[in-house]
């Protein structure tokens, strides 16, 4: 083929292809109808209207940028004030204290004592009992006490009320070793202190030459376990246990040995079937020898008792709801026959069987709702009255099995500062032995 | 009982409580009182404060006047807690929750 006929080829492709489309676009390039026209110019007015959205949109962002920054500043500054003030003491606790703490405590108390009575009016120095707490960490504690007091005739006379280190071993048990006040029944681990006692001594049989044990020297477990709003106490202890006395009676306090092998096993089982209601079982079981002197005859072989079994059981009640507070407490106590010397009796005596029993009822209210008056809100009337019996002893009896009421009026200066005014009737069971009528006040504080 | 029994009655009732065994194992640091700590903030519970007010006056006002909590600072309290827990036998839980209510509400 020719390059001439190459390019007729090519002209003619070219005009066949290319004329429809260049008629076309002349078509175009003609003037718009007015429809189209109006079309168009809709189209770009939307196109503008796009546009101007376009930048307020982008301005909306950039203003949402700024704003979340200027949030972000707002929270750093918090917490940058949190920071240097969250560790206040309202809520910095254990994390930074050191590892041995302590803290000073106790009470003392003043008062006078008069009325019909064998002995004389008479002011009282009372008592200062210091007590001493240092812990270690969260799991062992030392708490010790002494009791200071003036006798009648100018000595002081010191005791270690109780020297005990407390092991915490879970959240229900904790191992108590030393010399500790008795867990049996209330008052004496409770409620004996003069600043939380409503009366100004203690219930009959419930202090010294009593059936309440004072204190005892061993080991304890005790603790809480509870469920739901009830609790469940318990406090078990294996001890030196009670002694004989040179009287002849028993003595139930800490010593710091035994006089013989066998060791006390006693303790108390406590309830809460509600926050306000405590009951309570106590038990206390023991061997107790008699005093044998070193010139005394030995009976061995006699069939003599030498030594005696000693058996305490209690039972307690407490109910305590705002002002109002209403107790009551029950101890007996037994110790068989015992052949022992005595004061009296330095050669040695048989004791017959001795049973002591004590119970109080106790009520105090204080008169917080009764009166506007700030006087009246710290007054608080209290009641007592309880018995303590005493067999198999006749000078023990004697000299203290009674009848006792008491009734006073508290007022409080602060929670833990009381001025107590009262009155005591004593009536002694024993005929013959005159009854005595006893006017008491005391300052007690607690510390 | 003789005096051979005691002590192994005695024994025997501190193993079974399985206490040393526990701080023996975990060490002072991570006994079950000391983790007792971390339970006593009321950041991480703030209820423990309602709660411990609660078991405050219900707990302490069985025996006596409760003392106002400014009384205190929160070291004294922390001893002052441990002690009432065993001289009135409390929970561990109620002594957490007052000992954090005490230390909250002293202002020291």
């Amino acid at each position: 083929m020719t390059c001439a006929k190459y390019r007729s080829m090519v002209l003619a492709t070219v005009a066949l292809i290319g004329l429809p489309a260049l008629a076309q676009e002349t078509q175009e390039q003609s003037p718009p109808d007015p429809q189209t026209a109006a079309l168009l110019e809709r189209i770009e007015q939307l196109e503008a209207e796009l546009a101007d959205l376009r930048g307020e949109v982008l301005q909306s962002a950039e203003t949402a940028s700024k704003a979340e920054a200027t949030a972000q500043d707002a929270v750093d500054r918090i917490a940058e004030v949190q920071d240097q003030t969250s560790p206040g003491p309202a809520y910095a606790v254990s994390p930074g204290m050191p590892d041995t703490k302590w803290h000073l405590a106790g009470y003392a108390d003043v008062g006078f004592v008069g009325g019909d009575t064998s002995g004389p009016d008479s002011f009282v120095s009372g008592k200062f009992n210091p007590s001493f707490h240092f812990q270690y960490k969260d799991f062992l504690l030392f708490e010790g006490e002494f009791e200071y007091a003036t006798t009648g005739d100018g000595e002081t006379e010191s005791e270690l009320e109780y020297s005990q280190i407390d092991l915490v071993l879970n959240d229900h048990a904790v191992l108590v070793v030393g010399k500790y006040l008795s867990p049996i029944g209330q008052f004496q681990e409770r409620l004996h202190p003069s600043w939380i006692n409503k009366v100004q001594g203690a219930p009959a049989g419930f202090g010294h030459d009593g059936v309440q044990p004072a204190s005892d020297t061993g080991v304890q477990l005790r603790g809480s376990i509870p469920a739901g709003v009830t609790r469940l106490t318990y406090a078990l202890a294996v001890g030196n246990g009670p002694r004989t006395t040179s009287e002849g009676g028993v003595e139930l306090m800490g010593m710091g040995s035994d006089d013989n092998s066998n060791k006390s096993i006693g303790g108390r089982i406590g309830f809460f079937p509600m926050p306000a209601l405590e009951v309570g079982g106590s038990y206390l079981t023991a061997r107790v020898d008699g005093i044998m002197n070193p010139d005394m005859p030995v009976p061995s072989g006699s069939g003599l008792p030498l030594d005696a079994r000693f058996q305490l059981w209690g039972v307690d009640a407490a109910y305590t709801k705002g002002p109002l507070a209403a107790r009551f407490e029950y101890l007996k106590s037994e110790r068989g026959k015992l052949f022992t010397a005595t004061d009296e009796e330095p050669d040695g005596v048989l004791l017959p069987d001795l049973e002591m029993e004590a119970w109080y009822g106790q009520v105090s209210y204080r008169l917080s709702g009764f009166s506007d008056s700030e006087i009246i809100h710290r007054l608080e009337p209290v009641v007592r009255y309880g018995e303590f019996s005493i067999s198999g002893h006749p000078e023990l009896e004697e000299e203290n099995a009674q009848n006792r009421l008491n009734a006073g009026l508290n007022y409080w200066l602060a929670p833990t500062i009381v001025a107590k005014a009262g009155l005591e009737w004593r009536d002694y069971t024993v005929p013959g032995v005159p009854d005595e009528t006893l006017i008491q006040f005391q300052l007690g504080y607690g510390f | 009982m003789k005096s051979c029994i005691f002590p192994a009655f005695t024994l025997a009732t501190i193993l079974l409580t399985g206490g040393p065994a526990a701080i023996a194992q975990s060490g002072p640091e991570e006994t079950p009182a000391a983790e007792s700590a971390a339970d006593t903030d009321p950041m991480q519970d703030p209820m423990q404060i309602v709660r411990g007010a609660k078991a405050w006056n219900e707990t302490c006002s069985r025996c006596h006047n409760l003392r106002s909590p400014s009384e205190l600072t929160d070291e004294e309290w922390d001893v002052s807690v441990t002690h009432m827990r065993v001289r009135g036998n409390l929970p561990a839980s109620d002594v957490r929750d007052i000992l954090a209510f005490l230390q909250a509400s002293n202002n020291q």
